[in-house]
């Protein structure tokens, strides 16, 4: 940050809005804008954007010293099928790796269900014949002559971008390289993914579809990110460009437009940084951040300030939110659970005569039955309303009248009377119902990261969170619940926290036992020196941080352990210190261990990434006042411990003031969402606005 | 009089239980350590009332497993004696008879203890890919078949039974991958019990009884519902399953009686038990019974006892649909993976719109490798595939699954890290599809060869292979063709799949996998769709033309419409 330049400013380019976050770094003030996304050409309403946030701010452009960005069109590219004519060249006698996958069919019983078509058409992947053996030796060399007719074969068909993919390139690079040479001599101007420079980790059909997505979004991205890059240098934008990852660090606009495949879950992945921000912040071990929206809920645990990455995921699932029915991605991507659970989750009689809700969603349009706007199921956001936790009159800051009376008809005939049960049961049923749903998912997620669900600190995000929250809380038996300031918007905070990171692994698979430690040094060395050729695309590279770690199983085991290592020279670490730290990690994930079992690495990691810059977050005003200034009136609101309507004092949160204590039954309205707080558990405000509630 | 559960409640207990299962098999696939488990997910996790009765079962169970189970596990718990068992106990068998039918698959039970009664029990097999004895699907009988372990106490309260695990160790070629997995299986339902602890305590039951009256109940009138909808009577199919060169084909009869809401299916008539390794124990025909009428009537309700109750079976004793101990067993699926088309053979007429043609990876193709390598090490690698599906009424048949069972595919890199050979080829076969209106999956080849170079095995390589379709291809439907045959070739020639075969340096094996049967007539295909069947390569010129009727112009890749609706009629007319 230079002298004139003291803002940074945190954009996000959602598929209904763009939301924007600009802070003053030397006053720790921020400010929030709302834009309708503009889908023919996003920058227009990142110009928008900022030229209305400029009528308050004057001059803010050329102050700017970050604009750090998120976005959700490469998912979007993808999950429409709208990317690049894409080629791929392969090794002979594998090009339907992408077409065969894994094999398994998801739905058992289900005959029909369908699977995801391959991103590249089976005419348009051509095979060439070499081969590299598991252990990186050559069995076949790469003729030339035979490269460059396949290039000549698939430039001839059109195509816009090229994948290379070939069999255990990720221990022997070689022929990858060279057919990347031969494009770029051949074809200077079409995108290129190989695999090795995309993700060098074993396990083919993964790879493949790894770099293939990489290659399908490359053009577009590119031509996005320049649009946008240009646009803003018009304005008058002299700071630097940032786009938000998968796995939660920020990264030129260079590298994102190099690998795009890293930025697919670049919108989500804000919230959960600001989630890390406040983990540290307020020195709370474990975190359960949620975020629950329209139509989908994510969430995501916290342990000591730090969000799990995990190394695969998958997109654009054909069956609702079933697992096993999108594209695999292997990139790093923070450990985001998302289930179909929102406010616009459509409630239901099931075929075995029980309630269900979800995970089909109204969405945000029609929405709900209450918006009015031609929704027909009623979902959840019209039970929250029935209950009275919602005011009608309140909804968006008033912005947006609910209609009260056709969600009740819609409750009563279409829930209540076909259940044969009361409306109370109903409405409840559905609010509790959506809140178990998400409290089992949540359980399990924990349980993965070796957590333990009575005592995470639950953080409240997004419209629809802060509403379900409490029940969330009390189904996992968490002690706290918080809410920070701006719940609905409050996840943008991550752009400004985010670290200006980069991750990469390469797969080596070899016993603990026969390692050869100097030459796992190489290997680190070399991702640490490529780490470094990234970030210095970001400006500054003094001060780099390596963090590095080794997956290691037990030999022949399938699923890796990934353990960090915090020697800076891999010779100097000893055999029994790897195997050790293996050991404590596995027994806390998995409840034993057993030490007689060799061990084996299979990947080794390096995050490369620059210091984080610092944010102040702005205190409230001290005031002398009484709580009861804050009380907009009373209430009447379903209670689960009563199992009755009873009054909630409703507070307006604007008029909350540091160290303000009360206890519930409460409801805190602020103008995208509401906290519902119940009779068992007492609220108190902290010097930032935060609501902290102890259940 | 007991706990009666609003349709609220009643919906949230649910889903907890399934989810409760989900998170046990969700250990497993982070603890096992085969990779058969691992990346194939040939394991099924469950758990039952205090009775026995299933209630719930993972989201991703093997249909043979799990079916075979939901009988298996009821009969193991009839017979257990009150007091013989206590909290912390663990049972551990193989037995074919009692389970999924081979011994391969091992079953761990526990029984699940809440405030010091019994309030159920919960277990998983897995499918072990090694279990001792000759790997060999012509086996005489199950002696040869491997380790056969009978329903005894791994764990006595909390107190292990070493003896078990040693004699497990001395009879198996990979013991630390099998007690490995022995591990993750007491992982799995030690998950599965504390949680339904949680449960009980979180809502202050004292047992599941009630609520698994309610649940099954509920499932069950489902289940029935969808029967109902049919007509009564009887509908019969017979179906034909080869064997070993030599061999008199085996005859599967199925007459599925329909009265009311409930199913009989009887197999009688079906041929006697065989001298190798086909053989099928009723729990597993069941399952694949049950596969069948599951994905036609009900496909989305979870799984448990309430879907079995109404559709009941019975087969001749002695047959080969129904074995007796001690026929060999290890190659069940190459049969049994039969019952599921068979039946919908028999309702084809009645429900077109909810059945498949016949399918390529009926049977599922496993291989059993095993050796030592340059060094001497032993080195062991199971995979599993299958082949093209059939088609149906509204969709192609899809490229290569295992059908009706289930599972994924090993990755090559991963083989070739786990094993000395090298895979050719795992491409997609031309024209393998059977034809029709909806054109079935094509079938997939897999070529390995044994390296002769320094990184040669020492020899020999042994090769188990249980698979099928080599003499009858998977059969259309409403005038939809067949599909391809599959092939097994050592070095071009063909090879018998039945015995254990020796390879040796130098080797290559091919194999085929059948494709998929076609549905309704390929000459009604639409010509768009033949269009890019040909231009991806799936389907060839020369197919297109001699059974959909389709002329494609080999210079524009474009369909020739006036001279393929000539070529039509006059393929109509012939």
């Amino acid at each position: 940050m230079s002298d004139n330049k003291f803002y940074r400013l945190g954009c996000d380019i959602g598929g209904t809005f763009t939301d924007f976050v600009l802070l003053n770094d030397q006053t720790g003030e921020m400010r929030i804008n709302k834009c309708l996304t503009t889908p023919g050409d996003p920058s227009d309403a990142v110009e928008q954007g900022i030229r209305e946030l400029e009528e308050k701010t004057p001059d803010i452009v050329g102050k700017l010293d970050e604009v750090i960005h998120g976005t959700t069109l490469v998912i979007n590219s993808i999950i429409e099928r709208k990317g690049a004519k894409t080629g791929l060249i392969t090794t002979k006698g594998f090009r339907d790796v992408l077409e065969l996958g894994r094999e398994i069919r998801y739905a058992p019983y289900d005959i029909f269900a369908e699977f995801p078509k391959p991103l590249i058409p089976r005419r348009l992947r051509l095979e060439v014949d070499e081969r590299v053996r598991s252990d990186g030796t050559v069995i076949k060399a790469l003729d030339p002559d035979e490269a460059k007719d396949a290039v000549r074969e698939l430039l001839n068909t059109g195509v816009e971008s090229i994948s290379v993919c070939l069999l255990n390139s990720f221990e022997n690079p070689d022929h990858e390289l060279m057919i990347k040479e031969i494009l770029r001599e051949k074809a200077p101007d079409i995108p290129v993914s190989i695999s090795y420079d995309v993700l060098p980790q074993i396990r083919e059909y993964e790879r493949t579809s790894t770099t293939v997505t990489n290659a399908y979004v490359k053009p577009l991205t590119g031509r996005y990110l320049k649009k946008l890059s240009s646009r803003l240098e018009s304005m008058g934008f002299k700071g630097k460009l940032f786009i938000m990852l998968s796995s939660g660090g920020i990264t030129s606009v260079e590298t994102a437009a190099e690998f795009p495949v890293r930025i697919i879950e670049s919108g989500p992945t804000a919230a959960v940084i600001s989630g890390q921000y406040y983990g540290r912040l307020f020195d709370i071990p474990e975190m359960f951040c949620f975020d629950m929206g329209g139509t989908t809920a994510k969430s995501c645990l916290i342990q000591g300030g730090v969000a799990g990455v995990v190394p695969t995921f998958e997109v654009g699932r054909v069956q609702r939110f079933m697992k096993g029915s999108g594209l695999t991605i292997q990139v790093p991507v923070v450990d985001l659970m998302e289930i179909g659970a929102g406010g616009g989750s459509i409630a239901k009689v099931s075929k075995m005569g029980t309630l269900q809700v979800g995970p089909e969603s109204s969405g945000a349009d029609p929405g709900p039955i209450c918006y009015g706007r031609g929704g027909t199921g009623p979902g959840v956001t019209d039970a929250d309303l029935l209950l009275g936790y919602l005011d009608e009159n309140y909804f968006l800051g008033g912005e947006m009248k609910l209609d009260k009376e056709a969600a009740r008809r819609g409750v009563e005939e279409q829930i209540a009377r076909p259940l044969g049960v009361s409306f109370i049961q109903a409405i409840w049923g559905i609010h509790d119902l959506i809140n178990e749903t998400m409290a089992a998912a949540a359980k399990t997620h924990i349980a993965e990261k070796g957590g333990n669900p009575k005592v995470v600190t639950v953080a409240a995000f997004g419209g629809a969170g802060p509403v379900h929250a409490y029940g969330l809380a009390k189904k996992l038996g968490a002690p706290r619940l918080i809410v920070p300031p701006n719940a609905g918007v409050g996840s943008a905070l991550g752009f400004f926290t985010a670290p200006r990171a980069f991750d990469l692994v390469r797969s080596h698979k070899v016993s603990l036992n026969n390692a050869d430690f100097i030459e796992i040094e190489k290997i680190f060395r070399d991702m640490e020196a490529e780490g470094a050729r990234t970030l210095e695309k970001s400006g500054k590279t003094e001060n780099i941080k390596f963090e590095r770690s080794v997956d290691v199983r037990f030999v022949g085991q399938g699923s890796e352990t990934n353990v960090p290592i915090a020697e800076s020279d891999f010779t100097k670490v000893k055999k029994e210190d790897v195997r050790g730290r293996f050991d404590k990690i596995y027994e806390k994930l998995y409840g034993r261990t057993y030490l007689d079992s060799p061990v084996e690495f299979i990947n080794f990691k390096v995050r490369a990434s620059l210091p984080e810059r610092l944010l102040k977050l702005p205190k409230m005003e001290k005031k002398e006042g009484s709580i009861e200034d804050a009380v907009k009136g009373q209430r009447l609101a379903y209670s689960g411990i009563a199992k009755d309507f009873i009054p909630y004092t409703v507070y307006d949160r604007y008029r909350l003031f540091p160290d303000a204590r009360f206890d519930g039954p409460a409801i805190i309205e602020e103008r995208e969402s509401t906290v519902i707080v119940g009779e068992d558990a007492s609220i108190s405000v902290d010097d930032f606005g935060f609501l902290w509630i102890e259940l | 009089m007991g706990q009666k559960f609003d349709p609220v409640t009643l919906e949230i207990l649910w889903r907890r239980l399934i989810s409760v299962v989900d998170e046990a098999d969700t250990t497993v696939a982070r603890t096992a350590f085969s990779s058969l488990l691992r990346d194939a997910h040939d394991y099924t996790c469950m758990f039952t009332d205090r009775h026995g009765r299933e209630l719930a079962q993972g989201s991703f169970a093997t249909p043979g497993q799990s079916g075979a189970m939901a009988l298996g596990i009821k009969n193991l718990v009839k017979k257990l004696p009150a007091g013989s068992f206590g909290p912390g106990d663990v049972f551990i068998t193989n037995d074919p008879w009692a389970l999924a039918g081979h011994l391969n698959d091992v079953c761990v039970m526990s029984p699940i203890y809440y405030k010091d009664s019994l309030v159920g029990f919960t277990a998983c097999v897995f499918h072990h890919s090694d279990i001792g004895g000759r790997v060999s699907s012509d086996n005489h009988d199950v002696y040869e078949d491997g380790l056969f372990i009978p329903f005894v106490k791994l764990y006595d309260g909390d107190v292990l039974n070493e003896a078990v695990i040693e004699m497990i160790r001395w009879n198996v070629r990979t013991p630390d991958e099998v007690i490995g997995d022995i591990r993750s299986q007491i992982a799995a339902n030690h998950v599965c019990s504390q949680k339904i602890c949680q449960m009980l305590d979180e809502y202050k039951m004292d047992g599941l009884d009630d609520l698994a009256d309610e649940i099954i109940g509920r499932t069950e009138k489902s289940m029935r519902d969808a029967i109902e909808k049919l007509a009564d009577g009887i509908y019969h199919a017979e179906g034909i399953v080869e064997q070993m060169e030599g061999k008199d084909d085996i005859v599967i009869k199925v007459a599925v009686k329909v009265k009311g809401n409930s199913i009989t299916v009887d197999l009688d008539g079906s041929s006697p038990q065989v001298d190798w390794g086909g053989n099928v124990v009723f729990n597993f025909t069941y399952a694949y019974v049950f596969m069948a009428m599951k994905s036609m009537f009900e496909p989305d309700i979870p799984n448990n006892d309430g879907c079995t109750v109404p559709i009941s079976m019975k087969a001749p004793e002695g047959s080969v649909v129904n074995c007796k101990f001690p026929a060999a067993v290890a190659a069940r699926m190459q049969i049994g993976h039969f019952m599921t088309e068979i039946i919908y053979r028999a309702l084809a007429e009645a429900l077109p719109d909810r059945i498949l043609a016949g399918s390529g990876g009926t049977p599922a193709t496993m291989n059993v490798f095993y050796g030592k390598g340059s060094d001497a090490k032993p080195w062991h690698s199971v995979i599993i595939r299958g082949g093209g599906m059939g088609a149906s009424a509204i969709n192609d048949g899809y490229y290569d699954y295992i059908f009706p069972a289930n599972g994924a595919n090993t990755p090559v890199e991963i083989f070739e890290s786990d094993t000395p050979l090298i895979v050719e080829k795992r491409g997609l076969l031309t024209d393998s599809g059977g034809p029709g209106k909806m054109k079935g999956g094509l079938g997939r080849r897999v070529v390995f060869r044994i390296p002769d170079d320094e990184y040669a095995p020492i020899p020999p390589v042994n090769l188990g292979i249980q698979s099928g379709r080599y003499r009858y291809p998977p059969e259309g439907l409403f005038g939809g063709k067949d599909g391809a045959k599959a092939q097994f070739l050592i070095n071009g020639e063909s090879g018998n799949p039945y015995g254990l075969t020796q390879l040796k340096p130098g080797d290559v094996i091919t194999m085929d996998a059948a494709g998929g049967g076609g549905y309704g007539d390929p000459l009604e295909r639409d010509p768009e769709l033949i269009e890019n069947d040909v231009s991806d390569g799936y389907v060839s010129l020369e197919s297109a033309e001699k059974d959909h009727g389709v002329v494609i112009n080999p210079e524009t890749m474009k369909v020739d419409m006036n001279a393929s609706d000539k070529l039509r009629a006059s393929l109509k007319k012939a």
